[in-house]
């Protein structure tokens, strides 16, 4: 026989030495972006593209069982790293990324902010950098979802289409370029989205400028170019610079005449900037009160 | 004569939310302490007090006057907010200053009001920062500053003792203290009893919207007839005490501590400590101390409000 | 482990500045077991204190170490034992009372499956068992304050920080919380350090006390030893007689004050019986309702050591 007694009780548990702290901060990351009212309406969304090209792909290889449907010189479609990389820098498919972000990334540091909950974390065996890691991973999580996870598998689906390895045999980089598009994607809105929302203590105005910005400066780039007729301006368009910087990976064609390495340079300027807000802002909160 | 402050059958909703039912209230000079769990309805009452709200039913006279849209009582009326609410921008001076203006104070007058003000809550020195750059103890202080500038008889104080450290807190209760002497109605809250039982033994607890008690602590205390009153004893042979109150018939509980204390409870003190004196001389006792763990305001208000 | 006798927290000469502002200059000090209260004014340096405890701050000189680790090179170690219940609000948006504290025990360690289980159990001992499926932003201030000790103490730290851990609670809030932290502090292998403005709360629960001032320890120890009694001056409540029995007690050679609100204090000659007290109360009906030899209250003790006049 045992009572159980009223009071407080010992947890008999052993707590883990080595361990990588910012795994529980990106996994509750991911599920509270999900709760979040018309997620999955907007999450669901920004596949759609995934599947357009997807029936591009079939096409291309079925393009004689449509012969009656299709216009006699009409251009075939080709399926080079080209196709990929437009699927990649599609810009729905970027815009529903920026959307995605305002779901899963404004709150991210802003909400912390706002509750003071930094001293929450960092009152556990934190480094700051497991905090900033596990923030970004969430971001990275969902723009990976999107770039990543379709562009490999439109290369099996063509794969598996046209029953041959023949895509592979042409451009055999293709893979690796899709991988570190994504990756650096990943990296840049990661920085982007997390300086956004460390610069703010309420997650809508970081909502708001992580749109904003995206939409504004791709808006101000069109406006300068009828200014200045100078094709450097689209270095203001963060959408202009993603696609500049894609285009060497794919062996495309840029979109303007402007080196790359220009856009590489903004978009490493983002990460960077990203980097320093986020260490200033959290050593102000945990250090100075 | 008539009381200062006096409340007629008080009711307020926000809405269908309850804030005060049926509070009938008499408070006169001298320091009053206002009681109650969260959400009772303190500041409701303080603002109806103050005539920042209007009541649903019922009436607030001050002096005798009605308060509700009467700005010539205001003047005499200073109320210390729970919240803060400072213009941050502006300085510790500039504040009060401009708040003394509004009341209608010569600029010259206003001045010294202001200096004198913010030295006795000694933030002069201090008066020219701006209020962003205030500790939260010098906030609480410019509050009860301006409450108390234009040197009013009616002051009503929600939780002036806040976020005060203990020396703060000291200097305040002393203030306050000092303020009674003229002759002013003070009505203060506050969450921490013991600093309540500093201020003042006259006190209205207030419960879901209700007058649950009013008056002395000792006094109510004594009203409490479901809860036997609590008697500790400390002295060299506590068994013996004990056997022998054990034959009196009120009282009701005798409990021995684990460090020799001797607990005792009994329905009728008068008898109880009438006959304490005689026995302690004929079992030839060496008595240590003699206490009343439940006769001060934490049992009042547990036994009221409930645990 | 045996109790007691181990010292959990050993400062020497911490120092610490933020700017031109000297916060803590030299403070050297050793505690050990039970509940300890660290008192002082605004800007005393309490809060810096903590801070540096957690390894927040980096002490500029001095040395430390908490549960034997050193606060400059050992923080995780530190962290990982230590539950910090933070003075202001605190919370993460969007998420009920389980999710926040199993997500905060598994920062702190724990693993997974064993964090759920003992959010559930730790939600239940503050209290918070029927509201713990609630969103935390619809919690009031007192269910946050407990929820800031939850989470505080889902990992079973073996110390525990508490800032000022009954601030905006009313009375009842209040002594539930005080209650809670007795409990634990009673557990013998647990330490607690409590901050806090109010005296009265530190009086009741805790064993020890620091206080500083200006950036130094100006008092340490037991508070039982702090606040000796004082066996000539006894507190005194009468009730009822003739008035005679206060002549009398001036007779014996008694030295009587009466304060404002009816107590007295009674100045008692050396050697002086106290029986002949009670017999002069049974000889004049007179009810000796309360009776205390005088300790310094905290509050002396505090504004003696902050060098403020009484």
């Amino acid at each position: 026989m045992s009572i159980r007694e009223k009071g407080y009780h010992r947890w008999d548990g052993r707590l883990e030495e080595r361990r990588r702290g910012w795994k529980p901060i990106a996994r509750l990351g991911i599920r509270l972006a999900f709760k979040r009212k018309h997620f999955k309406f907007a999450f669901s969304l920004s596949f759609l593209p995934a599947f357009v090209f997807l029936a591009g792909i079939y096409l291309s290889e079925r393009l004689q069982d449509f012969e009656g449907i299709v216009r006699k010189g009409a251009m075939p479609l080709r399926v080079v790293p080209g196709y990929f990389l437009s699927y990649l820098t599609a810009d729905f498919v970027l815009f529903m990324t920026v959307v995605l972000l305002i779901f899963c990334a404004a709150g991210l540091v802003a909400d912390d902010l706002k509750h003071n909950a930094l001293q929450l974390y960092f009152a556990r065996p934190l480094a700051k950098r497991d905090y900033v890691l596990g923030k970004a991973a969430v971001v990275m999580f969902f723009v990976l979802l999107l770039t990543l996870v379709p562009g490999l598998l439109l290369v099996v689906f063509k794969i598996v289409f046209s029953g041959s390895f023949g895509l592979l045999r042409d451009h055999p980089g293709l893979p690796l370029a899709i991988v570190v598009y994504s990756a650096a994607a990943a990296v840049f809105f990661a920085s982007y989205s997390l300086l956004l929302s460390s610069l703010s203590r309420n997650r809508r105005t970081a909502s708001f400028l992580i749109f904003g910005i995206y939409v504004f400066s791709d808006m101000l780039a069109e406006i300068l170019r009828g200014i200045f007729r100078t094709p450097y301006v689209g270095l203001v368009s963060v959408k202009t610079n993603l696609k500049l910087a894609a285009a060497p990976l794919f062996g495309t064609k840029p979109v303007l005449e402007v080196p790359s390495v220009y856009a590489f340079v903004v978009l490493a300027a983002v990460v960077a900037a990203g980097a320093w807000v986020m260490n200033r802002r959290i050593r102000g909160v945990t250090i100075i009160k | 004569m008539t009381p200062v402050i006096q409340t007629r059958k008080l009711s307020k909703w926000y809405g269908n939310i309850l804030g005060l039912s049926e509070v009938s209230l008499e408070i006169g000079p001298g320091i009053t302490g206002l009681l109650g769990p969260n959400g009772a309805g303190k500041s409701t009452l303080m603002k109806l007090l103050t005539g920042q709200l209007k009541p649903s039913l019922g009436r607030v006279l001050l002096a005798g006057e009605g308060v509700w849209n009467n700005p010539a009582l205001f003047r005499r009326i200073g109320y210390c907010p729970e919240h803060d609410s400072f213009y941050e921008d502006t300085t510790g001076r500039q504040f009060l200053d401009g708040l003394l203006r509004l009341h209608g104070f010569g600029a010259a007058e206003a001045a010294r009001r202001t200096e004198s003000a913010l030295r006795l809550v000694e933030i002069w020195g201090d008066e020219n920062r701006l209020i962003r750059g205030y500790s939260r103890g010098m906030r609480q202080r410019l509050k009860v500053a301006q409450a108390l500038a234009h040197d009013p008889e009616i002051l009503i104080l929600d939780e002036p003792l806040n976020g005060l450290d203990p020396l703060g807190k000291r200097k305040i209760i002393r203030l306050i203290k000092e303020l009674k002497a003229g002759n002013r109605t003070i009505l203060v809250s506050s969450h921490v009893l013991p600093e309540v039982e500093a201020l003042t033994r006259d006190i209205r607890l207030l419960h879901q919207g209700k007058i649950i008690a009013a008056g002395d602590i000792h006094d109510i205390r004594d009203l409490i007839d479901a809860h036997p009153h609590v008697v500790a004893l400390r002295c060299d042979r506590p068994r013996k005490l004990a056997a022998r109150l054990m034959e009196e018939p009120h009282v009701l509980k005798v409990h021995f501590g684990p460090d020799g204390l001797l607990t005792l409870e009994t329905d009728n003190r008068d008898l109880f400590f009438g006959g304490l004196p005689a026995l302690v001389v004929e079992l030839d006792l060496e008595i240590e101390e003699i206490t009343s763990p439940d006769d001060n305001l934490q049992a009042v208000f547990d036994y009221l409000v409930g645990k | 482990m045996s109790a007691g006798k181990t010292v959990d927290i050993e400062l020497k000469d911490i120092a610490y500045s933020y700017g031109p502002i000297e916060a803590l200059r030299g403070v050297s000090l050793s505690l050990g077991a039970g509940a300890t209260g660290l008192l002082g004014p605004n800007g005393a340096g309490k809060s810096t204190l903590l801070r540096i405890l957690l390894g927040f701050l980096e002490p500029d000189s001095g040395e430390g170490r908490v549960l034997g680790y050193d606060i400059r090179f050992e923080r995780d170690d530190i962290r990982r034992r230590v539950g910090y219940m933070p003075e202001d609000d605190c919370l993460l948006p969007g998420m009920d009372a389980v999710t926040f504290t199993s997500y905060l025990g598994e920062l702190a360690g724990m693993p997974r499956q064993e964090a759920m289980k003992r959010a559930h159990d730790v939600l239940f001992y503050v209290g918070l068992g029927e509201a713990r499926y609630r969103f935390l932003e619809t919690y009031s201030a007192g269910m946050k304050q407990r929820l800031k000790l939850a989470q505080a103490l889902v990992h079973d730290p073996p110390l525990l920080f508490l800032d000022e851990p009954t601030a905006n609670l009313d009375p009842r809030g209040r002594t539930d919380i005080l209650e809670l932290i007795a409990d634990i502090a009673a557990k013998k292998d647990i330490r607690v350090l409590i901050s806090s403005h109010i005296l009265s709360d530190i009086e009741s629960v805790c064993s020890q006390a620091v206080i500083l001032n200006k950036g130094r320890v100006a008092a340490l120890g037991r508070l039982a030893d702090l606040r000796q009694p004082n066996f000539n001056l006894f507190e005194m409540r009468v009730k009822g007689g003739s008035g005679k029995f206060l002549k009398d007690l001036t007779g014996l050679g008694c030295r009587v004050e009466e304060t404002e609100d009816g107590l007295l204090r009674v100045f008692m000659p050396v050697g002086l019986d106290r029986k002949k007290v009670f017999r002069l109360a049974a000889e004049d009906r007179t009810q000796i309702r309360h009776f205390l030899p005088s300790r310094t209250s905290l509050e002396d003790l505090f504004a003696q050591s902050v060098g403020v006049e009484g």
